[in-house]
């Protein structure tokens, strides 16, 4: 080793710290570029709608009958740096009623997740949208009405 | 045997001291009140109470009324007529004659004043007649006189008899220290039999004498000689102290430092045993009936609770008790009187639960307790905390199909709590109360209350109850309705 170090003129104080230094630099590296990503992931659009027509949502609102059956999230995602993942947790009066897991893709993704409407289901809803690390990124209000 | 003595166990040292203590009371009450007129009242007073019970317990309905108005009548009427002699006996210098001693009962005549006066007046040759009454009443007897109420003295009797008074003529009437009246015209005896040298004045001591049981002195103006007369008997007197034997022995003084004292002490032990034989028997009746049964609902009091704590929810607010006792003392028994008392000192952050005992109870004595519900109570106990939570709208009720709410504001849009730190670990939104959407037409902005639950969260200061909530409404397209 000693001539290793010799033959390279390399210092061997400054090859013994670039070795321990290098797996934090990189470890640090990797989080701040992590850190980047999820913060470059932005929701352009989170409406609730009674209806996804041709990729485009209808009837946003924050009030809906439970006669309609069905209702969807919808979302628009930009910067999409690499594959993901996002999970839309619905809520019925702070009781978590459903997760729905659901992929989203560079650059720009759009995606909703619907839930089935019961009997039951009157009363004030909200929608966590959460990112892969379950940060929430969006919460959506809305109620249930006859 | 057995249960003479469980009934004696039963009975507790404060038993003990409330019987005396009332006895004495009641005996003290005769003690000071037994030389007035009210006590007769009041004796009047309690035959009419036993009448008025009585009439009750036969039936007659508006018999028992009429005693009963009489009755708080007569309280009344006591308390004014007779505000002078309460007066006098509650108006003393110390307090120790309330609670100790008797006070004077009789007022004695002054027999010396009398015999050495008239003595003077027989020396001096004024004729003069005095009248001391005996128990029987000489007013139909007599002609009345004039009112004078004064003071005896030698000065007073001698000035009345003074020839020139122009009641000189008449009799005094003597009653204890005063001369109540003067000029006093005395019924003449029909009697043969007197000296011939008796006049008129002599004539109507004999005559007042033999009719009643009153004692008449006569001073001879002629004569200047001084005569007794009682019943039938007329007894000359020579020396004053004769005079003095024959006024004692009428007014009953000659025994006075024995018998009447052996009478009074003998009087007041009877009424000590008296009142103490009526206070035990009331004690008895009133303490250890168990005859009427009252329905309580008594809120609980938490005691020792830590002060960082707060009491987030109980599941009982109050306790039924039912008590026991007889009806007289259950009548007068109040809700203030009885407690449910639970410590908190030894309780957690949470949720506690206690088992009323009869120790957690405190009601009157001479009441029991028969029952108790519910005999658990689940406290919850917490911090209190401020936290912050955004408010949402909760609608109810159905929009119209041709409208859809877009969006809504509120503001605030969020909202301070206060309220304990477990129960807030639960709770994520704060919402309104339900807000009727029938009303609804177009955009607006409606104002609607925050439902807080449990009722222990409170808003923090700074913030209100209210929250205004800004609709955007829009109409919805026939083509676009959806099928429901």
């Amino acid at each position: 080793m000693f001539f290793f170090f010799k033959f390279f003129k390399i210092n061997s104080f400054a090859f013994y710290s670039a070795v321990l230094l290098f797996p934090m630099v990189f470890s640090s590296n990797a989080w701040i570029l992590e850190a980047a990503a999820a913060e470059k992931l932005k929701i352009s659009t989170a409406v609730m709608c009674e209806d996804i027509q041709d990729r485009q949502p209808k009837n946003e609102g924050v009030v809906f009958s439970i006669g309609k059956g069905k209702i969807f999230c919808y979302n628009i995602f930009e910067n999409v740096s690499e594959k993901s993942t996002i999970t839309h947790n619905w809520y019925n009066r702070d009781n978590l009623s459903t997760k729905i897991k659901l992929n989203i893709q560079p650059p720009r993704w759009a995606t909703y997740s619907t839930i089935q409407l019961r009997e039951s289901d009157k009363g004030p809803w909200k929608v966590e949208i959460t990112d892969s690390e379950d940060k929430i990124i969006k919460i959506l209000r809305f109620s249930v009405v006859d | 045997m057995e249960s003479i003595l469980s009934f004696f166990k039963s009975i507790r040292w404060q038993d003990l001291v409330d019987i005396v203590l009332n006895s004495y009371i009641l005996f003290r009450f005769y003690v000071l009140f037994r030389i007035t007129n009210i006590f007769r009242i009041l004796v009047g007073l309690a035959v009419l109470w036993i009448f008025q019970r009585a009439a009750i317990s036969i039936g007659l309905i508006v018999t028992s009324w009429v005693v009963q108005g009489l009755m708080a009548f007569a309280a009344l009427i006591i308390i004014v007529v007779f505000r002078n002699e309460i007066r006098s006996v509650l108006q003393v210098k110390s307090i120790t004659p309330l609670f100790w001693g008797a006070p004077q009962q009789t007022i004695h005549t002054p027999v010396q004043v009398i015999s050495s006066t008239v003595v003077d007046l027989a020396r001096k040759r004024i004729g003069a007649l005095l009248v001391l009454p005996g128990k029987e009443n000489i007013s139909e007897m007599v002609q009345k006189g004039i009112y004078w109420n004064g003071t005896i003295s030698k000065e007073m009797i001698t000035s009345i008899f003074w020839e020139d008074n122009p009641v000189h003529d008449g009799a005094i009437i003597i009653e204890d220290d005063r001369i109540t009246e003067v000029g006093v015209i005395l019924p003449l005896t029909r009697r043969e039999d007197l000296p011939t040298h008796y006049g008129t004045r002599h004539r109507a001591a004999v005559g007042l004498a033999e009719t009643t049981d009153a004692l008449v002195i006569v001073v001879s103006e002629e004569r200047g000689t001084i005569l007794v007369l009682k019943g039938s008997k007329i007894m000359p007197v020579l020396k004053k102290e004769d005079l003095e034997l024959h006024l004692q022995e009428h007014l009953g003084l000659a025994t006075k430092d024995t018998e009447r004292i052996k009478k009074e002490k003998l009087e007041i032990a009877i009424a000590a045993v008296v009142s103490f034989i009526l206070i035990t028997g009331v004690w008895f009746s009133i303490t250890r009936g168990v005859d009427s049964l009252v329905t309580f609902d008594i809120p609980i009091e938490y005691l020792n609770r830590n002060p960082s704590m707060e009491i987030q929810d109980a599941s009982a607010d109050s306790i039924k008790i039912q008590l026991v006792g007889s009806g007289t003392l259950m009548r007068s028994v109040r809700s203030d009187q009885v407690h449910v008392k639970v410590d908190l000192g030894k309780s957690v952050i949470g949720k506690n639960t206690f088992t009323i005992t009869s120790e957690n109870l405190s009601f009157p004595p001479g009441t029991f307790i028969k029952s108790f519900t519910p005999s658990d109570i689940d406290v919850t106990l917490d911090i209190p905390e401020k936290k912050e939570f955004p408010v949402q709208a909760d609608w109810t009720g159905k929009l119209p199909e041709n409208l859809r709410i877009e969006s809504i504001t509120l503001e605030p849009s969020s909202i301070q709590i206060i309220g304990g730190k477990e129960l807030l670990k639960n709770i994520s939104t704060i919402y309104t109360e339900k807000i009727p959407l029938e009303s609804i037409r177009s955009s607006r902005t409606i104002v609607a209350n925050l439902a807080l639950s449990p009722a222990s969260l409170k808003v923090a200061t700074g913030f209100r109850e209210k929250v205004s909530i800004e609709c955007i409404v829009k109409e919805i397209s026939p083509n676009n309705i959806k099928k429901e």
